[in-house]
């Protein structure tokens, strides 16, 4: 019997580079004129955070012997210049992974999914296939740099040596048996990746290799360390023996498709969605579960001639790079139609930014819904339809358009915000406590115009006297105020506005001279106005009904 | 004509936004008569207030915004002395009743307290607003019916403000149908929270700092718009020109408002004197018993000098009714003695003779020839200024407590040290505020609080890009100018280190006292500075770190050397303290340690004690900046020849060489050559000092040259007179406070040379003090030849003490420097070692059941339990980790003998299976690295000592080899940094301290080798540094050409940096 183990040295690295543009890589590794991973020739550390605050989370060896620490800011580690500058990425250090799993399953189904970052594939029966074990570790290490991802590759027929050598010991090692020991002896303690705690302790003992942890007395490492220190002592003897932990199937259920031709429009992604839509269902029926949501990542073609793919982007670029889009759905379904309708009009109502190069579609599974009417409740419309409806809705009026609105606490006039319909919570919005005296809170109605209406204004010592707007003019006869309000002063949208009720006599512009007309009953209207300070314009918020 | 007669200021504590000064003057600017300043629940602006009005000429009203329980506040304003005093109860009732920074005050305790106040119904906080949100007009009217029953109809005003609010109008229009219904008058105000309208930024800041929030999320909580600054007369009228008695209100309210802070009505108490004398007449008796103590037989030579300057003095003090000033600090005094608590009188006290007779001081200022009159003067109508300083720590803490005893609770009271937004605090809070996430926030408070020197190039921008951020991002900006804002704005109230004020009967009637967080002391609201300026007198009694030094070393010599040893009696001339002074071999004596003064004394070669008292005043920014180092110590070498400016001055510049050093000689020479008085030489002090005033500095001046030509001097003498004056008045030292601290120079010397192990061990003890770590202490004793044993837990005390060593003595460095140990724990073992000896570490963990294993493997680790177990092998620090990490473990209730009640003794007997590890022993590097993580230091070699061999072979010379070696050679030289320093008169060069094994070696970076290897001499620890060795007569320092890391240990030492 006999394991390998494969590990992924620096893998938050590698599964950002091994996602660039394949012709490049190939081309980048061709004028190299090698094999050999491009990223042990390369500096790179991966940064994470908000911009402009991102920071340095981790690095390879030649970015950190370049200089470049971790915690560093972007604009620190940009000053070295030999170092490639790149935003960590978690979807694809999932996709990375299940490569590496899919490299473990491609010679055997027996795989154990030891870490992100390292499998252990039972070799068993499988040197009549390909041959010796280390033809074996040769072949994974050859696919494995297929798959993008380079990796250690140690084999032993003790599953935990196999798995530590593999983060000890670079490219192949194929250790023999009885010789555990003495090959794990010089490597640091740190491959097993013990707590914090124990590495002090140890490194307080003066113990930091293997060998010398093996070194000492079991007993009485037991009593000080406990069952851990046990743990970590047979395995620096390679004297641990455990079963291997078979890989269940993961409910993960993704199809992607990469395109030739970039798609421009709706109709041929349309069909391209339900071939894939009709695929994902049907893997949905197959294992009885159902999509509560749709993930939609399309790659999209933004690169312009000549643009080097190898230069550092900063996260604007990323965000334009992918159109990303997830569809959470009110009830479980795996109904392919249904769906497609939906990412249709989602799609009709915020088209990705440019042509699309790469598919990428996930559903989130759940199982359908079992759900039992009651037979005196009067009939609610059906979850799915009603989906439908708002994203038809959605489609018609604007994303941000339909809901339910929500008052948000700020004294900015008019904010509110709109939140996602739920007709069965209380939408009742926060309490109106700013003040008037008991008995004396404002009794008319107010009509607001989104957006405001432009308006022209004749002041006369500081107070209007005339206003005129769509097609409306008329003449002040009271003005209240002025009503001062700003405020946000630290954000970019930031307010400042003077506002006045105003009572005016109108009459519409086409009859414009009924105002001069004493035989024409004048209307009177009380208007909310307000001066905006920062550009310097007249508005019209409303009017008091 | 409008008067603003509600205002906060920055003294409401995060509900104001500008201070009281800028209140003033912008009040002044809008041409305002009078103003009245509401803080919110105190005084705590007022004197500032008062005095900044004062200088504007307007008037200051004063009143406070008085938090009720039932959640509003009163707006309440002092008419008389008597509402003054009402009022200041009012809130010492409040505050005493209440935890710290809490409190509200019922109805029922306002009644009966309201004579001489009137009550605005105030704005949005006040009590109508209330009444009018809870119940409508109907509430409103009731409650201002309440108010009137409680103030007087009379004292009652109704408020109206305006900030462009439709809610705010709609409650204005309600309160005037109630003046009218109940016949009050109406007032309008604005309800001041900033002097401008741009400082509502801060407003909104402070708001989300008080209620924990930050900006995206305070919503309504913050400003609606920035209409609360102080508004001009002429808008005030424009906006209440609906109601003009509203503003005409204003000025008839401010001319019924007669109380100022003028009107304080303070009493200094009366000292309790025995057999019906005068307390007059029992200072003199006290002040000639001292005299004859003091000066004993000198008293026949210079009987009738000493006794004409007391009687002048004395006969001074009584003019000026002091006499119960003296007496009670002389009482502090007597008590400190009465139970050994070593006292010495500091500052300009000690330029008094009655002072010295009392024992309140111990330099002699008739020997000294100090002059009087920088203490006490008819002209300057203030009190004198004593400070005592004490032993820091316990035993200042029994001096305080004594005063409290004597003059209770309500009579004396600590003075409040106002902590305001500066560097970090403010960075810190106004990061959080603008939702600056965390790490962030940590890189940009880093930028705070950078070097003392700034160059050229040290802008904001290049500080911003040094720790990777970008200047130009917006919220970055803002946050700088934010933390600009808010720079010195009051940030909360906590207490002066040693400022006590003291009153005749209720000082609760002059200031509102308020709880401290160290039970059992109460403060004023107002700081030193504050109860100065408002004439309260004070005592310090402040905490010095070297007293407690000197203090411990008498104990420790008295305990095991069997000395008594009295520093009133030292020798004064002793051969090796002038010695080590001349060599500047000065680590840890009192103010002369420092890298520069280290640099003056070779060239200075102190001699007598006036010179440590020049040595003393001398490294100080005064001369420095004045440039007056120089030419003195040219002229102390006899390379110049002394010129004291005009003959007529060489009485006084004479023993300075010509050099004016000290404050004295600025007053005398403008005594002698302008012919001021006393009192006028220190008023011109004074207009040239802290609080310097142009027009105060032109009149002085015009003074002095008129006074300079009566006496014929020439315009360019009188030119380099006044030159001399300005120049050095900012920054000078009294001569008195400089003798007092060469006394302390000299005693501290003279212990270090004379009782090395007894003072080493003290200044241990007091540790964290001075100027240096306590790694360096060590290696500094153990180079003059202590022997410093490491700690060990079967004989280290907390303190550090002394053993024997033969005939002499040894140290044995105590518990308090295990980091991670607790005192308590520390007790525990040696009380558990004194029943019986630990047999093994077993033992100790069973026997000292709280030890945590943190503290078992941090004392395992610096070698402290190598000596617990006997084992036929050398028992090291790691068989003692082994040990400890089985010790620590918690054992199964079977064996937990808390729990089944064994008898300890014997479980540890049974679990005893002591003995050695299997683990090697540590290396020298690795003891070191241990050593420096767990004490800080180490008792073994300097980590430089185990290199010294490569590092000769690389040329690099060792600290002591320097001294031979001639100006301008070229040197190599290595050590860690013990200090780096970057000093704001230094233009930019750095100056770093290296120690190696053999003693310590400076080095000078020029700001271009700083600027280009920045990152090398500010974060590395070991350096190589080489360059041209400068020995200027016997100043030795390296010149660095160049700098480099040096790779030897991984050992974290520790630096003092000045950055």
């Amino acid at each position: 019997m006999a394991f390998a183990s494969i590990y992924v040295p620096d893998f938050s690295i590698q599964a950002v580079v091994r996602a660039e543009p394949p012709l490049q890589y190939a081309q980048v590794r061709r004028a190299l004129g090698t094999s050999e991973p491009v990223l042990r020739q390369q500096a790179i550390a991966l940064i994470e955070g908000h911009p402009p605050l991102e920071k340095v989370v981790t690095m390879n060896q030649a970015a950190a012997q370049a200089g470049i620490a971790l915690g560093m800011t972007k604009s620190q580690a940009k000053q070295f210049p030999s170092t490639a500058i790149r935003l960590r990425s978690y979807a694809q250090e999932q996709i990375a992974h299940a490569a590496l799993l899919d490299l473990g399953w491609s010679v055997s189904p027996r795989v154990e999914d030891t870490a992100p970052d390292s499998i252990v594939i039972d070799l068993t029966g499988l040197a009549a296939l390909f041959g010796s074990e280390e033809v074996i570790a040769r072949l994974l290490l050859q696919r494995a740099c297929d798959l993008g991802l380079f990796v250690h590759v140690a084999v032993s027929s003790n599953l935990e040596v196999a798995l530590h050598a593999a983060r000890g010991f670079p490219g192949i090692a194929v250790i023999p048996a009885g010789k555990e020991s003495a090959r794990l002896g010089p490597l640091p303690i740190q491959i097993f990746s013990p707590p914090v705690e124990v590495i002090e302790t140890l490194d307080r003992w003066g113990v930091r290799a293997c060998a010398d942890l093996a070194k000492l007395p079991l007993l009485e490492l037991s009593e000080r360390l406990g069952q851990q220190g046990v743990r970590f002592h047979q395995w620096a003897r390679g004297a641990s023996v455990r079963s291997m932990i078979l890989a269940e199937p993961q409910l993960r259920f993704e199809e992607e498709m990469a395109l030739e031709y970039a798609i421009e429009e709706l109709e041929p992604l349309t069909f391209l969605l339900a071939r894939l839509l009709d695929q994902l269902c049907a893997r949905l029926s197959a294992r009885s579960m159902a999509a509560s949501a749709i993930r939609l990542r399309f790659t999209l073609d933004t690169y312009s001639q000549g643009e080097s793919m190898h230069a550092p982007q900063d996260s604007n670029t990323d965000a334009k790079k992918t159109y990303e889009k997830t569809f959470t759905l009110p009830v479980a379904m795996h109904d392919a139609k249904m769906l497609l309708k939906l990412l249709r009009l989602y799609l009709q109502s915020d088209p990705p930014a440019a042509s699309i190069v790469h598919i990428l579609i996930a559903a989130d599974a759940a199982p359908p819904r079992m759900r039992q009417e009651g037979l005196f409740l009067p009939s609610a419309p059906d979850s799915a339809k009603l989906e439908l409806t708002i994203a038809r809705l959605a489609n018609l009026v604007g994303k941000s358009n339909i809901g339910s609105p929500r008052l948000i606490d700020s004294h900015r006039p008019d904010a509110f915000e709109i939140s996602r319909f739920a007709p069965a919570r209380s939408t009742r919005g926060i309490e109106n406590n700013i003040g008037f005296p008991a008995g004396r809170e404002p009794v008319a109605a107010f009509r607001v115009f989104r957006p405001a209406a432009r308006a022209k204004v004749s002041l006369r010592g500081g107070r209007p006297v005339h206003i005129s707007f769509a097609n409306m003019h008329g003449k002040v006869t009271v003005a209240s105020g002025p009503w001062r309000t700003s405020g946000e002063w630290w954000r970019e949208d930031a307010w400042d506005r003077q506002e006045w009720d105003i009572e005016i006599q109108r009459s519409p512009a086409a009859n414009a001279n009924a105002i001069e007309n004493a035989s024409a009953e004048p209307q009177k209207t009380v208007y909310r106005i307000f001066f905006d300070t920062l550009q310097q314009a007249w508005f019209v918020a409303g009017m008091y009904d | 004509m409008y008067t603003e007669l509600h205002a906060r200021s920055a003294f409401s504590f995060l509900e104001g936004a500008s201070i009281p000064e800028e209140l003033a003057s912008a009040c002044a600017e809008q041409g305002m008569g009078a103003m009245a300043l509401l803080d919110r629940d105190g005084v705590y602006g007022a004197p500032r207030f008062y005095l900044a009005a004062k200088k504007v000429s307007m008037k200051a009203h004063i009143g406070v915004e008085v938090t009720s329980c039932a959640g509003w506040r009163y707006a309440l304003l002092a008419e008389t002395r008597a509402g003054y005093q009402n009022l200041c109860r009012l809130l010492t009732h409040m505050k005493l009743n209440a935890p710290k920074g809490k409190g509200s005050i019922a109805t029922e305790n306002v009644a009966g307290r309201t004579m001489g106040l009137i009550c605005l119904t105030g704005g949005e906080e006040g009590p109508l607003t209330h009444a009018l949100r809870q119940g409508g007009i109907d509430l409103g009217t009731q409650m201002v019916r309440q108010l009137c029953d409680l103030f007087g109809h009379e004292n009652v005003y109704i408020e109206l403000q305006r900030h462009f609010c439709r809610e705010e109008e709609t409650r204005n229009q309600a309160a005037i149908e109630i003046a009218r219904k109940l016949s009050l008058p109406l007032l309008a105000t604005n309800g001041v929270c900033h002097a401008i309208p741009h400082q509502r930024e801060v407003l909104d800041v402070f708001t989300c700092i008080r209620n924990h929030r930050n900006l995206n999320s305070a919503g309504r909580l913050l400003a609606r718009n920035s209409e609360r600054h102080l508004k001009s007369p002429a808008e005030m009228e424009r906006l209440f020109s609906d109601v003009p008695e509203a503003i005409a209100n204003t000025q008839t309210l401010s001319s019924r408002l007669q109380f100022t802070l003028e009107d304080l009505g303070y009493e200094f108490p009366k000292y309790p004197v025995p057999d019906g004398k005068s307390a007059m007449q029992f200072l003199r008796e006290r002040t000639y018993e001292g005299m004859i103590a003091r000066y004993g037989s000198r008293i026949a030579d210079n009987n009738k000098r000493i006794r004409k300057q007391i009687e002048r003095e004395l006969d001074l003090i009584e003019k000026l009714d002091l006499a119960g000033y003296f007496l009670i600090v002389w009482d502090i005094v007597r008590f400190c003695r009465e139970h050994n608590i070593l006292v010495q009188g500091r500052g300009s006290a000690a330029n008094s003779a009655v002072c010295y007779a009392l024992c309140i001081t111990a330099v002699d200022p008739i020997g000294m020839d100090l002059l009087f009159e920088r203490f006490l003067s008819e002209e300057r109508g203030e009190w004198p200024d004593i400070d005592l300083d004490l032993p820091s720590g316990d035993q200042r803490e029994r001096a305080i407590q004594y005063v409290y005893e004597r003059y209770g609770k309500l009579g004396a009271a600590m003075t409040a040290n106002v902590i305001t937004y500066r560097g970090r605090s403010a960075a810190r809070e106004i990061g959080k505020a603008l939702c600056i996430e965390e790490e962030t926030l940590n890189r940009l408070t880093g930028l705070v609080g950078a070097w003392e020197y700034k160059d050229a190039n040290d802008t904001l921008a290049r500080q911003f890009h040094d720790a990777g951020l970008d200047a130009r991002h917006p919220l970055i900006r803002k946050f700088f100018d934010l933390c600009v804002m808010v720079q010195d704005l009051p940030r909360h109230l906590g207490q002066h280190s040693g400022g006590m004020v003291v009153c005749q009967g209720q000082l609760d009637s002059i200031v509102p006292l308020e709880p401290a967080t160290m039970p059992g002391r109460v403060v004023v609201q107002w700081d030193k500075e504050d109860c100065t300026d408002m004439g309260i007198v004070k005592v310090d009694l402040l905490g010095l770190g070297m007293m407690a030094v000197l203090e411990d070393s008498l104990k420790i010599i008295n305990r095991d050397y069997g000395q008594e040893i009295d520093l009133g009696r030292l020798p004064a001339n002793d051969e090796a303290v002038y010695t080590a002074l001349q060599k500047a071999d000065t680590i840890g004596m009192f103010q002369i340690e420092s890298r520069a003064q280290m640099a003056c004394l070779p060239r200075l070669k102190p001699k007598c004690f006036y010179d440590i008292v020049v040595q003393v005043a001398i490294i100080r920014p005064g001369p420095i900046v004045g440039k007056m180092v120089h030419p003195y110590l040219k002229r102390r070498q006899g390379r110049e020849a002394p010129n004291c400016l005009h003959p007529s001055l060489e009485p006084v510049l004479e023993r300075t060489l010509g050099v004016p050093l000290f404050q004295e000689q600025l007053l005398r020479m403008a005594m002698i050559a302008a012919g001021f008085s006393g009192g006028e030489a220190e008023e011109l002090r004074r207009a040239f000092g802290f609080k310097r005033s142009e027009a105060r500095m032109k009149d002085v001046e015009v003074k002095l040259r008129r006074g300079m030509e009566r006496n014929h001097i020439d315009p360019e003498t009188q030119e380099k007179i006044v030159q001399s004056i300005v120049s050095f008045a900012l920054y000078g030292f009294p001569e008195s406070h400089a003798a007092s601290f060469a006394l302390l120079a000299y005693a501290s010397a003279y212990l270090k040379c004379r009782y090395l192990p007894a003072f080493t061990a003290a200044l241990l003890n007091n540790q964290p003090m001075g100027f240096y770590h306590p790694a360096t202490i060590v290696k500094d004793a153990q180079r003059h030849g202590l022997k410093v044993r490491p700690i060990d837990v079967t004989r280290s005390d907390w303190l550090c003490k002394l053993e024997r060593n033969g005939e002499g003595f040894a140290l044995r460095l105590g518990l308090r420097y295990v980091k991670g140990l607790r005192e308590t724990i520390a007790d525990e073992i040696i009380r558990e070692r004194a029943r019986r000896s630990f047999r093994t570490i077993e033992d100790l963990k069973l026997r000292v059941s709280d030890l945590q294993k943190l503290e078992l493997t941090a004392l395992a680790e610096i070698g402290a339990l190598n000596f617990v177990e006997s084992s036929p092998k050398r028992f090291h620090r790691r068989d003692a980790l082994w040990q400890v990490e089985r010790a620590a473990r918690n054992a199964g209730p079977l064996l937990d003998y808390a729990v089944v009640g064994f008898n300890p003794e014997s479980v540890s007997d049974a679990l005893a299976a002591s003995g050695n590890s299997p683990l090697a022993p540590m290396t020298a590097e690795e003891r070191l690295v241990a050593d420096f993580r767990g004490t800080g230091m180490t008792v073994g070699p300097h980590p430089i000592a185990y290199h010294r061999h490569e590092l000769q072979k690389q040329g690099i010379r060792s600290a002591t080899e320097l001294h031979s070696l001639a100006d301008g050679t070229p040197v190599r030289i290595a050590g860690s940094v013990i200090a780096r320093q970057r000093p704001g008169t230094a233009k930019g060069f750095v100056f770093l301290s290296l120690e190696d094994e053999t003693g310590i070696a400076n080095a000078i970076i020029t700001p271009q080798l700083f600027e280009r290897d920045h990152t090398v001499v500010v974060h590395h620890q070991f350096l190589v540094i080489e360059g041209k060795l400068q020995n200027q007569e016997n100043v030795i320092s390296v010149k660095a050409e160049s700098v480099r890391p040096l790779d030897i240990t991984q050992a974290e030492t520790t630096s003092h940096d000045f950055h």
